[in-house]
């Protein structure tokens, strides 16, 4: 027992000593950078490391080290959550990174460029020719107002890849049961109806997380038009909820739920549930994103292949997050330099090869025919200016108002038009608070 | 804890009475035994799922057997976060402010509990209120506090910051303590011609050394597990600690539960090992106010 103790102390005394000590070397080495002409590049994104964007951004660091003998890259793969939570922090001291992946968006991206603590990047733009490389609905999530709504105004960002929503399907049941792949919306509900008279329910849905909103949003898409879109995420003209799009939408979504599309069970499950029921080969389609593509590659065992939302022309969907360069970064060339690197060819292809959503690629250079399909659909949506961004957007606080609201949906405590009500007011408040008007 | 002990006393003290309490002590017992299995099936579920492969959690799901020991969760956690230095980093944070905070404690403590110090029912009162604040309202002005004088970003910010927060505990604690302290024999010490210091160092302090045991531990515990602090004020990944590498294991809308369940399993073990070694001066520091 005196032995524990004295053990005890001793570990603790030697950790407290040897604190001190590291603690006065930490504070030395701080002021390291400030030399004007930089030499190391501080770098941080969040993708793990055997992701698309991990594998294509490892490369480009290569490249970039190739290019610039004697600069030092230091790179650190950070947690997203502390990105996602303390970026503004961060980056308003001088231990922030010289250039960082960060989130898309008027909360995240759009709020740091409109306090004035990110780097302008319109004329890197315009003379390295990175907006002829991004299509428009690419760029609508770059570009920053004053006020931080996105669309129009300043770069501030560069993306280097894409995600949207589309439907996958487990070819196996399909088969088995002997239902054809739908092409068109009529096609598409006619093979949920031959899945339920099978007893087997066609969609895994998620009504706690955000598959239900999109899911919405994906039907709402299919009356609507550009005009729409801007008008609910860039604020153009207000937004009516009791009419089409959004009336159809709900209407529909209820609908897919009194048929029997949709699990009333789901009402509680999140994202995770519902890719693990696609992935176990219990459900025969989810609608979700590209995000899970990598995923279900790696782990899926039975024959399975993805179609676009079936007549839509919009999907919900965007650019993927950016490359920013903080106003405090001490190495503003090197990280242009860098961003030029990951929108080149060569590590386009490689996020294209890796399962990840290239914004510039060349389909040819593809080879997995898995994967060429995920970019053939991409370009498709992106070429006809069919991005139309995600449902909870519009204004801070949204994704839970409408978790809440699809949720009683799914469970059927509220009617579509009760739905409507509860998520038009926090949207109408939250643009107010916006645009002031 | 508490019922352990008296599990282990009862049969001593209460031996002729071991036909009348036969029932209860069997109820009380599988209370308890029902209550610990209870509290171990999240930790077997950690378990199970820790060893599984990616897919095989996808398909088969959290609950079933894994189909092969699947270590490279564990591997694949170990090299990433270089696990090695966040153990160092969350060692060298919790120790030290275990230690300091207990030092701090006792000397607030001693003026406040055996010291005369006016309105010292209010100077406690307002230690415990600094310490019941949320993490979340003290967050921007430690930041700004910490980017001012330099130490923003180094593990010296984090160890100050959780010896106050600790320490207001243990001042409030320890004062109540001292507050009963036997004033007879601390004015046998003056009479025997001991300064203030002497009082301290020879009568109080080994008087108290279980109490401050236990507060080293729950101390160390403590700051072992924080998250919030840490996440903000350490934000290159060489001063890292353990829950906030942990974290790291969770995307954006992605999670790979069996990397996160192996990284958990390994986090544990040191918090588990530390519990076991000094779970002997626990149960007695416990104790020790109740043998007097």
């Amino acid at each position: 027992m005196t032995r524990f103790r004295k053990l005890g102390v001793a570990v603790v005394t030697a950790a407290l000593a040897a604190g001190t000590l590291a603690a006065c070397g930490g504070d030395g080495d701080g002021g390291d950078g400030d030399g004007g002409d930089a030499k190391t590049l501080k770098l941080w994104h969040y993708e793990s490391a055997n992701s698309a964007m991990g594998i294509a951004w490892d490369r480009a660091i290569q490249i970039f080290k190739d290019e610039h003998p004697g600069v030092e890259v230091q790179f650190e793969r950070k947690a997203f959550e502390q990105i996602q939570q303390n970026a503004g922090m961060i980056i308003n001291s001088s231990e922030g990174p010289d250039i960082m992946e960060y989130n898309k968006g008027n909360a995240t991206a759009g709020l740091l460029s409109s306090q004035g603590l990110l780097s302008d990047l319109t004329e890197e733009t315009t003379k390295r020719g990175w907006d002829k490389k991004l299509s428009p609905s690419l760029q609508t999530t770059a570009r920053y107002s004053d006020k931080g709504v996105m669309g129009e105004g300043n770069w501030y960002g560069v993306p280097n890849y894409g995600e949207y929503v589309m439907v996958y399907y487990n070819k196996d049941l399909f088969t088995k049961y002997g239902v054809a792949v739908p092409t068109t919306y009529d096609e598409f509900t006619k093979a949920m109806d031959a899945f339920v008279a099978k007893g087997v329910t066609p969609l895994a849905e998620a009504g706690a997380e955000y598959p239900a909103g999109q899911l919405f949003y994906q039907l709402a898409l299919a009356k609507a038009d550009r005009k729409f879109v801007d008008d609910y995420q860039l604020y153009k003209n207000p937004v009516d909820f009791k009419a089409d799009p959004l009336k159809s939408g709900a209407q529909a979504f209820a609908d897919f739920v009194a048929k029997g599309y949709v699990a009333k069970t789901s009402a509680s499950l999140k994202a995770e549930d519902m890719g693990t029921a696609f992935i176990s080969g219990k459900a025969p389609m989810i609608v979700s994103g590209s995000w899970w593509y990598g995923r279900f590659k790696n782990e899926i065992k039975f024959n399975w292949d993805s179609f676009l939302f079936p007549g839509n022309k919009f999907h919900a969907g965007s650019s993927g997050n950016l490359w920013v360069v903080p106003t405090t970064s001490k190495a503003k060339g090197l990280a242009y330099d860098f961003i030029d690197i990951t929108l080149r060819p060569e590590i386009q292809a490689l996020i294209g090869n890796n399962g990840g959503v290239p914004v510039a690629a060349d389909a040819s250079q593809i080879t997995d025919p898995k994967n060429q399909k995920l970019i053939e659909n991409f370009n498709t949506i992106s070429q006809q200016d069919g991005l139309a961004f995600y449902p909870d957007w519009p204004v801070p606080g949204y994704y839970d108002v409408l978790v809440s609201g699809f949720q009683s949906l799914i469970n059927g405590s509220k009617t579509p038009d009760q739905v409507l009500d509860t998520i038009a007011k926090p949207y109408g408040e939250g643009v107010k608070e916006i645009t002031g008007k | 804890m508490a019922v352990t002990l008296v599990t282990d006393r009862a049969p001593r003290r209460k031996v002729g009475d071991r036909h009348h309490r036969g029932a209860s002590r069997w109820i009380v017992l599988a209370l308890v035994t029902l209550a610990a299995l209870a509290m171990l099936v999240p930790f077997v579920f950690m378990l199970l799922n820790a060893f599984k492969s990616p897919g095989d959690y996808s398909s088969s799901g959290p609950l079933s057997w894994p189909s092969e020991f699947y270590t490279k969760g564990l591997t694949t956690y170990w090299t990433e976060v270089d696990f090695p230095l966040k153990f160092w980093n969350s060692l060298l944070i919790s120790g030290s402010v275990a230690v300091l905070a207990v030092a701090v404690s006792l000397f607030n403590a001693y003026a406040l509990g055996i010291g005369k110090v006016k309105g010292r029912l209010w100077i406690v009162g307002l230690f415990l209120l600094a310490n019941m604040m949320p993490q979340e309202a003290l967050i921007y002005p430690l930041y700004y506090a910490a980017k001012q004088i330099g130490l923003y970003n180094t593990q010296l910010s984090v160890i100050i910051i959780f010896t106050v927060v600790q320490s207001a505990f243990g001042t409030y604690l320890l004062a109540s303590v001292l507050g009963t302290f036997p004033r007879s024999v601390l004015e046998a010490a003056a009479l025997d011609g001991a300064g203030k210091w002497t009082v301290l160092r020879r009568v109080v302090f080994p008087n108290v050394r279980p109490t401050l045991a236990v507060l080293l531990i729950f101390f160390f515990i403590w700051t072992w597990n924080e998250f919030l602090i840490p996440l903000v004020m350490l934000i290159d990944n060489s001063t890292q600690t353990i829950p906030v590498a942990l974290a790291s294991l969770q995307g954006d809308r992605l999670m790979d539960a069996p990397t996160t369940n192996a990284g958990a399993l390994i986090s544990l073990v040191p918090a588990v090992l530390f519990f076991i070694i000094f779970q002997r001066t626990l149960s007695r520091g416990i104790t020790a106010g109740a043998e007097k």
